[in-house]
């Protein structure tokens, strides 16, 4: 039967869980925590995405495999550990987004390309052995259901680093100078949450687009990279 | 990208690990009016379709959008077609404030006995997108009035969409007090999709002539077989991964403008609808496609076709139009 459930959006929230986060959990716990009270606050745009958080640092560990907001009844809890693999999320994102899609698709619903939200407070440990997997990831040819990746760089991220993670440079963020970590953890979460809510406001209209307000504490990377 | 201000949704925090609150029902909504207590026949019920969307009162769009109501529907006969029409705000814009951005406009012309109509649907992100679905379809229906009284040949669709794209450029001067407004200027307002055309009674029988910019619809539903059969390409292809649907709506004109022509026969209706109607239909063999497949075998009273437009079913909250138009000779309205 070809009629459709409904047209969601799949998002993943992406976080950097090496030790280097370890002065910030509570920060990233209480981001995770408001993220998941904006979204079923908004159940009307809830209804219409399917959140996964992920924690990476030597590899990838599921704090939350895709699920509906409305009906979640825990908040996922990220854990500090090991070092900064970038190759482990590409890695992951890769095998995890086309299943995610088609197993949606399998439920009955059709899917809008999917979005990462990334976080990441240091240079990735593992040099440039994600460049790999991270073009196999974002290239539409060979990854059909590749997704949008905005980057958000915090501490010692490099704004270099971010616009080469962000599928285009407007979607990549770093800290400001100078910028409390802390607070640059809050401001991303609170702005990732805006964006999804715009965004759901735009899906099934006829001009769906995928919005991202710039969180606050940010700059676009692309601007630093520039200088 | 759009860096736009920081929305915050301000609501407390639990500590990680914590289970949430019980789901907060949307602000407002106060219970539907009761029934008098006298006998009488009970009030419809909202028809379900599948899993319900969320239950709420309706709430006012913002004050200066008084003049486009919830709800619309029309309904006549002429000796050759009966036709209805009815469109909905969605559960999104009833929800959020918005007006209902939707339109769709019918008449009749005269001298031929066609019947002329025209459906919109205003994008979300033009901020005057109801008044320029709203004239669009005016623009659109006064144009093919105009084009029937001077030539009995096809319609000429760019005509048409030139004439509904120079109605939004002038609504655009008049509301910007400025004299040359350019098409990114026109489209922040107005910006809307159209399906326009006219069925006209010739020898050969009912000639169908339809045009559409942007993802709006058309089908026929056969209603001996229950199937739906699109005059237009799907925004979505059936074995496509990904949802992709974005539209180059009015005031841009493709070059190439998509057309549709045919015969309406018994025991044929035509349908035109926007994606509020064409998305939960999807190819029609659902329960969306034998909702409307049951509520169409005949003619429904205009309202009761707004009542079965206004079906609830989860994630579908965009406004919805259907304009049905039925050959007179076998199907006597109800």
């Amino acid at each position: 039967m070809a009629e459709t459930k409904g047209v969601l959006l799949p998002a993943y929230v992406v976080a950097d869980e090496s030790g280097s986060m370890a002065p910030y959990q509570s920060e990233l716990g209480g981001g995770v925590a408001s993220l998941c009270e904006g979204l079923r606050a908004e159940p009307m745009i809830a209804a219409k995405l399917r959140l996964a958080v992920l924690g990476f640092s030597d590899d990838v560990q599921v704090r939350l495999a895709v699920a509906d907001m409305r009906t979640e009844t825990t908040v996922p809890r990220l854990e500090i550990r090991g070092m900064t693999n970038y190759r482990a999320v590409f890695d992951d994102l890769l095998q995890r987004i086309p299943s995610d899609v088609q197993w949606l698709r399998g439920e009955g619903y059709k899917v809008h390309r999917p979005v990462v939200f990334f976080l990441s407070d240091g240079l990735p440990t593992d040099g440039s052995a994600w460049h790999g997997p991270h073009a196999a990831l974002t290239d539409r040819g060979r990854t059909p259901a590749a997704p949008n990746i905005i980057a958000c760089g915090i501490g010692d991220a490099q704004a270099q680093t971010m616009v080469e993670v962000a599928t285009r440079p407007e979607f990549a963020f770093i800290a400001k100078s100078g910028a409390d970590v802390g607070r640059a953890i809050s401001e991303f979460f609170h702005s990732l949450t805006a964006s999804l809510v715009a965004s759901g406001h735009a899906l099934n209209s006829s001009n769906p687009q995928l919005v991202v307000n710039r969180p606050d504490q940010f700059t676009m990377a692309i601007d630093e990279v520039g200088l | 990208m759009t860096p736009g201000r920081r929305e915050n949704p301000a609501h407390p925090e639990p500590a990680p690990g914590h289970p949430l609150g019980p789901l907060t029902p949307p602000p407002p909504p106060s219970a539907p009016p009761r029934a008098p207590s006298e006998p009488g026949p009970a009030p419809w019920q909202r028809i379900t379709v599948g899993v319900a969307g969320m239950e709420f009162e309706a709430r006012p769009p913002s004050q200066y959008a008084f003049d486009f109501p919830d709800s619309e529907c029309e309904g006549w006969s002429t000796d050759a077609l009966t036709l209805r029409f009815a469109s909905v705000r969605g559960a999104k814009h009833r929800y959020y404030r918005q007006p209902r951005q939707d339109a769709a406009r019918a008449a009749v012309h005269e001298a031929t006995d066609s019947i002329v109509f025209a459906v919109a649907d205003g994008v979300s992100s033009a901020s005057e997108s109801h008044q320029g679905a709203v004239e669009a379809c005016r623009a659109a229906v006064e144009r093919i009035l105009h084009l029937l009284d001077r030539t009995s040949g096809p319609l000429d669709p760019a005509d048409v969409a030139a004439h509904a794209a120079e109605r939004l450029r002038q609504l655009a001067q008049w509301r910007l007090g400025i004299t040359e407004p350019g098409p990114a200027e026109v489209a922040r307002l107005y910006a809307t999709t159209l399906v326009a055309g006219a069925v006209r009674p010739t020898a050969q029988g009912l000639g169908i002539e339809l045009f559409r910019i942007g993802d709006s619809g058309a089908w026929i539903l056969d209603r001996a077989e229950g199937r739906y059969r699109p005059l237009f390409g799907s925004k979505t292809g059936t074995d496509a991964l990904l949802v992709t649907n974005e539209v180059s709506p009015l005031p841009l004109i493709p070059d190439r403008l998509e057309t549709a022509t045919g015969r309406l026969e018994a025991p044929w209706t035509l349908l035109v609808g926007t994606d509020g109607f064409g998305d939960p239909l999807g190819e029609g063999d659902g329960r969306v496609g034998a909702h409307f497949a049951r509520h169409l075998g005949t003619p429904p009273p205009p309202l009761w076709l707004g009542h079965v437009l206004d079906f609830t079913r989860e994630t579908f909250d965009d406004d919805r139009t259907l304009l049905a138009l039925w050959p007179r000779n076998e199907a006597r309205p109800r």
